[in-house]
Parts: C-alpha cells; sequence; structure tokens
C-alpha cells in the first residue's frame, strides 16, 4: 500500500515537472499502459482501501491521506506492539538458549574430561589385553614345550605303575619310544640355544628310561622262561629287543634263562626217562633199558627233540634283537642250557657199555651215537656236548671194536683141522657170516670207508692168521686147495663191497700163488701117472744119440703116453688130483686143469718134433703119433 | 700209500725171507710206513704189503711178501717163492743163528724161484752195533760168493731201508731191459701192465715145462 501511495506521488511530481516532459510522458504512457487489473498489490491495496473510503468527498479526500498515514501510524504500532510481545518472547528464548548454551558448555567440558579419563582407560585395557595374549600364546607354546619334552602322568604311571605292582603291557614299549623321542628332539632344543632346557630335559629322560628298562628288566627276568607262552612271547620278545641297549641287563636276562631252561630241561629228561609222560603216556624211556637199541635210541630222540626246541626257544627269545649277535648268542646260551642233559645219559650209555653185548649191537649203537652227534652238533657244538657225545661216540667205537675182536678171537681160539673136503672151517665160515653183516650195516652208515676197513681189518687179519695156522698143518697140495677154497670165500664175500680193492688184490695174489703150488702138484701128479717122467727126462739130455735105441722111448711106450692123452680128452678130469676136484672155485679148477694140460702138451709137442727127427731113428713116425700136436691141443683145452 | 690202480707200468712181486725175528716184518713196515713197530708179533702164514716206487721214470708196484721165519709155516710160505722177481734174504747181525741159517734160506730160494730172481740180502738191526755178532766183512764175502746185493741195514732208524727194496727193483728192471728177463712167464714176477690182462696163463712152454722139472 505504501509503495501505491508512493507510485501515485512519483507520478503526480512526474506530472508536475515539466522540464522532464517526456520522462513524464514515458512514464504516463507507463502507467496507463499498466495494467492495473493484474497488479496483485495494486489490486490487494484498492481493496484494503475500499473498506475505509466509503464516501468519495473532498473532505474524504483532503483526509485520506492523513487517515493512511493514521492507518499506516496504527498499524505500525500494532506492528510494534506485536513485535514488542514477539521481542519479550525472544528474549526469554534467547535466555533460555543461553542457559542452555551454558549446560550445554559444562557438558562440553565433562565430556570432554571423561573423554581424556576414558582414553587412559583404553590404554591400560589394550595394554592388559596385550599382555594377556601374551600370556595366552606363552602358555601355549609352555603347554606345547611341555606336551612335546614331557612325560604325561599317565605316561609316567605305565613304566612307575602303583606301588605295589608293575602291569606290564605294550604301553610301557610306546612309553619308551616317547622318551627316547624326547631325548633326541632335545637336539632341537639345543640347536635354538636352549642348552640348559634341553640337557635338563635330556638328563630327566635318561632317569625316566632307565627306571622304565630297570622295570622291564626285572619283569623280563622272571618271566623270560616262558618265552614260549603265546600269551607273554610278544612282551618278552619285544623288552628283549629294549635291553639290547643294555647290554649288562641283556646278559643277566640271558643268564637267568639259561639256569631256568637248564634245570628245567635236566628236569624233563629225567622224568621222560623215569617217569614217563602224563599218565604213563609215552612210557618212560628206562622201561625199555634191557633193550640197548631201543633204550639209546629213545634218549637220544628225545634229547634231539628238546634241543631243537631249546634253539627254537632261544630264536623266539630274541626273535627281535637286532644289534647282538643272536646266532653266537644262542649257541652259547644251548651250549649251557644243555650241560645239564649230558650227565644223565653219559651215565645211562656207560652203563650199557659195561654190560657185555654182541658187537652189532654195539655197531648199530655206535651209528646211532653218530647220527644223533651229527644232528646234534649243527644245534650245539660246543661245550659238555659236544665233549660228552664225542666222549660216548669213541668210548662206543673203542667197545665196538674191542668186543668185535674179542668175539673174533673166540671163534678162533682152537685152531680146528679142516674138514676132509678142505672147506673153509666152520669158524670160517661164521665169521664171514659176521662180516659180510657187519659190512653191509657199516656200507649204510656214517663214515662207511673208514670203519669198512676197521672192521674188515678186524676180522680178516685175525681169519687169514688162523686159515695160514690150519693150512700150516696139511700136506702141501692139501694146504693149497685149502687155502684157495678159503681165498675163495672171503673173496666173494669182500669183492661185494667197496673200499676192498687192496684187500682184494692181496687175496688175488695169494690165489695166484697157491694156484701156481697146486698146478705144480697136478703136474707132478699128471706126469708120473702117464709115465712121461722118464721120457722127458730123457729129451733133455744132450747127445743122447737116436732115442729109437733107448730104453723106455720104444713107439709102443711113446704110443701109449698118447693113448693116455687121447683119454684125457674125453675125461679130462680122470686124472685130476682128488684134491684139485675139491676146490670150490670152479674156475680155479679149471685153471689148474688148462695149466696142467698145457704141460703135458708141451711135452708132447716136443717129443713129436724128437719121433719125427730122421736122426732118432724111428721107421714110421706118423703111425706112433697119429695126431697132431694141435689136434690133441684143440682137443683139451 | 694206495694209488689208482693203473697207475703204474709193472708189478714186481717180491718176497721176504730169514729166520724168525730178524726183523722181517719191521723191515717191510718201514718201507710201506716209514715208521717201526718196536712189538711186531710174529707173522702168521704170509703178510701182504705194497707200494709203488720209481725206476728210471717208470711207476713199479711192488708186491711184497713178507713170510713167516717159524719153521712150522715153511711149507705155506714156500708157496709165495715160485712168483717173486725179488728175494729179499734177511739175518739179524746180532743173532749168529740167523746168519748161519741163510744158506739153507738161499738154497731154497733157488730152487723155488727162477734163475732171473734178484736176491737181496740185508744184515738187519744194524742199529744194535754193540750187540754185533756177524761182522760186516764176513757176511759181505759170503754175498759175494753167492752173487747176491748186500746192505746192512736197520729197520728201526730206517737205515738203508729204502736203498734195499729200490735196489733190487732197480736190478730187475734192468733185467727186463737186458732181455734176460722173460716177461711173459709165470715165474718171473713180473707183470707188464697195460699189455697183459692177467697171468694165469702159461705162454710160455719151456718156462712152463722146466717149472715142471723142478718139482
Ligand atoms: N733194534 C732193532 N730191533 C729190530 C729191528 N727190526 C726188528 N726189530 C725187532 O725185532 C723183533 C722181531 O721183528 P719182526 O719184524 O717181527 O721179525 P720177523 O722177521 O718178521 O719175525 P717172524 O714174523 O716171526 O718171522 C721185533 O721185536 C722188532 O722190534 C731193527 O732194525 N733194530
Ligand atoms: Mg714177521
Amino acid at each position: 500500500m505504501e509503495s501505491v501511495t508512493q507510485k501515485m506521488d512519483k507520478e503526480y511530481r512526474n506530472t508536475e515537472d515539466v522540464q522532464t516532459d517526456h520522462i513524464l510522458s514515458k512514464r504516463l504512457s507507463k502507467i496507463i499502459q499498466t495494467r492495473i487489473e493484474t497488479d496483485q498489490e495494486a489490486l490487494d491495496a484498492l481493496k484494503q482501501l475500499s473498506t475505509f473510503y466509503t464516501e468519495n468527498s473532498l473532505q474524504a479526500r483532503r483526509n485520506l491521506r492523513s487517515q493512511i498515514e493514521k492507518r499506516s501510524l496504527d498499524i505500525n504500532q500494532q506492528f510494534l506492539a506485536s513485535f514488542s510481545e514477539v521481542k519479550e518472547s525472544f528474549d526469554i528464548v534467547y535466555k533460555d538458549v543461553a542457559e542452555m548454551n551454558d549446560s550445554i558448555k559444562d557438558m562440553t567440558k565433562r565430556l570432554h574430561n571423561s573423554k581424556i579419563q576414558t582414553k587412559q582407560l583404553l590404554n591400560i585395557s589394550s595394554q592388559l589385553q596385550q599382555e594377556r595374549d601374551h600370556n595366552i600364546s606363552e602358555q601355549k607354546i609352555l603347554d606345547a614345550l611341555i606336551g612335546r619334552f614331557q612325560l604325561s602322568p599317565e605316561d609316567i604311571s605305565v613304566f612307575q605303575g602303583s606301588k605295589k605292582e608293575f602291569l606290564m603291557t605294550n604301553d610301557i614299549f610306546a612309553v619308551l619310544d616317547k622318551v627316547q623321542g624326547i631325548h633326541d628332539e632335545c637336539k632341537i632344543l639345543m640347536q635354538y640355544g636352549l642348552q640348559t632346557l634341553a640337557l635338563d630335559i635330556m638328563e630327566q629322560m635318561t632317569l625316566y628310561q632307565e627306571s622304565a628298562l630297570e622295570k622291564l628288566y626285572r619283569w623280563t627276568q622272571d618271566h623270560c622262561r616262558n618265552v614260549e607262552n603265546s600269551d607273554l612271547t610278544d612282551l618278552i620278545t619285544q623288552a628283549m629287543a629294549r635291553l639290547q641297549d643294555r647290554p649288562v641287563l641283556f646278559r643277566y636276562v640271558i643268564d637267568e634263562y639259561n639256569v631256568c631252561r637248564r634245570s628245567k630241561v635236566t628236569e624233563d629228561f629225567i622224568n621222560a626217562l623215569t617217569r614217563g609222560g602224563p599218565s604213563g603216556n609215552p612210557a618212560p624211556i628206562e622201561m625199555r633199558a634191557h633193550d640197548s637199541q631201543i633204550y639209546v635210541t629213545d634218549m637220544l630222540v628225545w634229547l634231539n627233540k628238546a634241543i631243537v626246541m631249546e634253539k627254537h626257544n632261544l630264536q623266539l627269545l630274541m626273535k627281535h634283537c637286532d644289534k647282538v649277535d643272536v646266532d653266537n648268542m644262542v649257541r652259547e646260551a644251548l651250549t649251557v642250557i644243555c650241560e645239564g642233559l649230558c650227565q644223565p645219559l653219559k651215565m645211562r650209555v656207560e652203563k650199557i657199555l659195561n654190560v657185555p653185548s654182541q658187537a652189532p649191537v654195539l655197531y648199530s649203537i655206535v651209528n646211532l651215537l653218530r647220527y644223533y652227534r651229527k644232528c646234534i652238533s649243527k644245534v650245539v657244538n660246543e661245550g659238555l656236548v659236544r665233549e660228552t657225545l664225542a666222549n660216548l661216540q669213541s668210548l662206543c667205537e673203542n667197545n665196538f671194536f674191542g668186543t668185535l675182536q674179542q668175539q673174533v678171537a673166540n671163534k678162533l681160539v682152537k685152531v680146528e683141522a679142516p674138514p676132509r673136503d678142505l672147506s673153509p672151517t666152520l669158524a670160517v665160515t661164521n665169521l664171514l657170516a659176521v662180516l659180510r653183516d657187519m659190512l653191509s650195516t657199516a656200507n649204510m652208515s656214517e663214515g662207511r670207508e673208514e670203519d669198512m676197513a676197521k672192521i674188515t681189518t678186524c676180522i680178516m687179519d685175525p681169519l687169514l692168521r688162523a686159515v695160514n695156522e690150519q693150512a700150516a698143518r696139511l700136506p702141501p697140495t692139501d694146504m693149497a686147495v685149502y687155502m684157495l677154497n678159503c681165498i675163495y670165500e672171503i673173496y666173494t664175500c669182500l669183492e661185494l663191497f667197496e673200499f676192498m680193492e687192496e684187500r682184494l688184490e692181496r687175496l688175488a695174489a695169494q690165489s695166484d700163488a697157491q694156484i701156481d703150488t697146486l698146478t705144480s702138484e697136478q703136474v707132478s701128479s699128471l706126469v708120473a701117472n702117464l709115465n712121461v717122467g722118464p721120457i722127458y727126462t730123457i729129451l733133455q739130455e744132450r747127445n743122447h744119440g737116436p732115442l729109437s735105441e733107448l730104453p723106455g722111448m720104444e713107439p709102443s711106450n711113446l704110443r701109449s703116453f698118447l693113448e693116455k692123452m687121447c683119454h684125457l680128452t674125453t675125461h679130462p678130469d680122470a686124472l685130476l688130483l682128488q684134491q684139485t676136484n675139491l676146490l670150490s672155485s670152479s674156475k680155479h679148477k679149471r685153471v689148474v686143469q688148462k695149466r696142467a694140460f698145457e704141460v703135458l702138451l708141451a711135452i708132447y709137442r716136443q717129443v713129436h718134433v724128437a719121433v719125427h727127427d730122421p736122426s732118432n731113428g724111428y721107421d714110421s713116425p706118423q703111425l706112433i703119433f697119429d695126431k697132431a700136436p694141435e689136434e690133441l691141443e684143440k682137443a683139451l683145452l | 700209500m694206495s694209488a689208482g690202480p693203473y697207475n703204474y707200468s709193472y708189478i714186481f712181486k717180491y718176497i721176504i725171507i730169514g729166520d724168525m725175528g730178524v726183523g722181517k716184518s719191521c723191515l717191510l713196515h718201514q718201507f710201506t710206513e716209514k715208521k717201526f713197530m718196536a712189538d711186531c708179533p710174529h707173522t702168521i702164514g704170509v703178510e701182504f704189503g705194497t707200494r709203488i716206487i720209481e725206476v728210471s721214470g717208470q711207476k713199479i708196484k711192488l708186491q711184497i711178501w713178507d713170510t713167516a721165519g717159524q719153521e712150522r709155516f715153511r711149507a705155506v710160505t714156500r708157496s709165495y717163492y715160485r712168483g717173486a722177481a725179488g728175494a729179499l734174504m734177511v739175518y739179524d747181525i746180532t743173532r749168529r743163528s740167523t746168519y748161519n741159517h741163510l744158506s739153507s734160506w738161499l738154497t731154497d730160494t733157488r730152487n723155488l724161484t727162477n734163475p732171473s730172481t734178484v736176491i737181496f740180502l740185508i744184515g738187519n738191526k744194524c742199529d744194535l752195533e754193540g750187540q754185533r755178532d756177524v761182522t760186516y766183512e764176513e757176511a759181505s764175502k759170503f754175498a759175494e760168493e753167492n752173487g747176491l746185493m748186500f746192505v746192512e741195514a736197520s729197520a728201526k732208524t730206517g737205515d738203508n731201508v729204502e736203498e734195499a727194496f729200490l735196489e733190487t727193483a732197480k736190478k730187475i728192471y734192468q733185467s727186463i731191459q737186458d732181455g734176460r728177463l722173460d716177461l711173459n712167464a709165470a715165474e718171473s714176477g713180473v707183470q707188464h701192465k697195460p699189455s697183459q690182462p692177467g697171468r694165469n696163463n702159461l705162454s710160455s712152454d719151456q718156462q712152463a715145462s722146466k717149472d715142471n722139472c723142478a718139482c
């Protein structure tokens, strides 16, 4: 409204101002141009004006200004009053705000303070937190360290056991491994510079180890003898493997084992001998003591078996031992364990030998001893066992050869005269039967060559001496035949066996000598029978002149020589010595006969030549000797 | 001692003869075993020993018959003379009687063996010088007179034992070389191993006749 008046006022002044005519015109035109109906302000102002300017009178017009001014004043005053109220309100608000400001300031200050305090707390707490974290990790490390480098109480109880009893379980081996592992790992600690700790732990572990091994040792020593008990085998063998690291303890266990087993196996042997198995089955070995072969066999079989078992158990005991020479240990241990067996065996075998037995029985005992000695020596070949078996064997061998010698001597005590048929005497054939039997057995035994040689010597030497003694009392022909018959018998016996070459050679040579002797006797007898002695003697003489003129060389005489020779071709045995016919060997007989005939033929050949020699003056030689020597030879030989 | 049976080219047969107790068995034992048997029992009948020796590069097997000196075995021992190539005639230098009997031993030997048999006289026990009863000269003269080889030996110490056996073998071998010894004759006491399968046949009539004659 004010602006409208101002504007009107302005326009009024403008109209008055002449100088500024055209400005005025401009303004006027502007006003004219102004479209009041579109000017909201003007419209409002006019609307307002219409409220109080009701009558369009001069007065009214004159008063309008003042009226408007008055109205304006009123309004302003009204305005002022209203503003005063507002101002008052504002003042109150201001005051409040100021108060608030103060409060806030105070609060801010307090906040600030508390902020500072909180920060400190935070610092502390974060510090604590850090410490806590550190501690936790240290704790973890320590736990890990303890877990890794210390034994758990359970571990410790495994080998310490309760006060009263130590219970052996497989766990102890795990603990031992652990202890060893810890001990080994201490080296790592050392590398990280934790010398003291490492050394302490190591010392501690060593103590544990000692303590555990000590327990293990005591337990093993108590239980080792039962190693074959399947419940214990595993524990014992493992324990032995552990104890290897403590040679002294290991040795003690083995010693203990040996002592236990020695008395056990000895006791078992005595029981097997005297009591037999449970409820007498098998029967006690001694029950058959009357049959020394069976008795010795049973004992040796038992021993062999037991010794093999002992070896087996020892090997079982040391099954897991890889740091000791197990084979050697087993051997040594067996030597000790078996010692106790020697005396009972020795006593019994000696007792058997004290009773006179037949040589073949003794020989079979010798062979049993040899065989089992060999078997056993593969298992134990030292100490008392070896010595005992060797002694028993040689004792038995000596006994056997002594007995055999005695037996042979007994059979030959008196020199029997050979029978009329000049066959070997009963003593000779008997001894040869013994020899054959003994050699057949010896042939199948250990060391047969030596045995056979010894047995042969043992029998043959006295036998040949006896045959010589017998033969020496006979006339030469009988002697030769008897010798030949005996030698033949002996030869055929020895021929069956090996290693007899030298003996056979000797017998053959001896036989040759006797055949020579017999041949010589046989020839003499033939020559006498055929009455060719004088003929031959004459032939040998030099300067005998014509033979036909000599007595004894008559054609008839020579003719009868030939006839006798011819008779021989058809009856070759006719003129054989009675003794030659007694030869057991037909070969010997043939040889003697053939050689004797050869001599006759040689003489015939000489006479034949002489008869056909014209200087000897035979008229018709072919009438005397109508057979050529070759013809006769063919027929005779 | 024993060698393979065909490791030699000849077999020579020897006999050892002489009174009982002169040491025949000991000499044989010394020769085959190189050992002295202090108490040797009397020989009953005959004993036998072999050894392979070498003569002029030839291996020779000696088959030696050790005879009993006891009179009662004379018949038995005579069988072994026949085939001998060598005869060792032994006496005991400490016992004159054993020397005195030599001529009878020699006669036996000459009668029963063939002329080529080498006879070697051994005066045994020469280790017992203090008890000597027969001088070396005397025995040596006897040997010479009878065409025997001679040596004094000791079966105890082994002195000259080897020599006596070897010298005999050499002499026999020489006879073979000279052709004086007929290898084919059964009584030669020699077998030629490779060619001759056995000796059980008389291949020399001459020899056989002589043999017959000797009886
Ligand atoms: N000092 C000594 N003693 C000997 C010697 N040779 C043999 N003897 C001993 O003489 C004894 C007889 O020896 P033998 O060899 O048995 O005599 P042998 O000639 O075989 O006797 P027979 O068999 O009976 O003919 C034995 O006791 C021998 O110890 C020797 O060279 N020196
Ligand atoms: Mg003798």
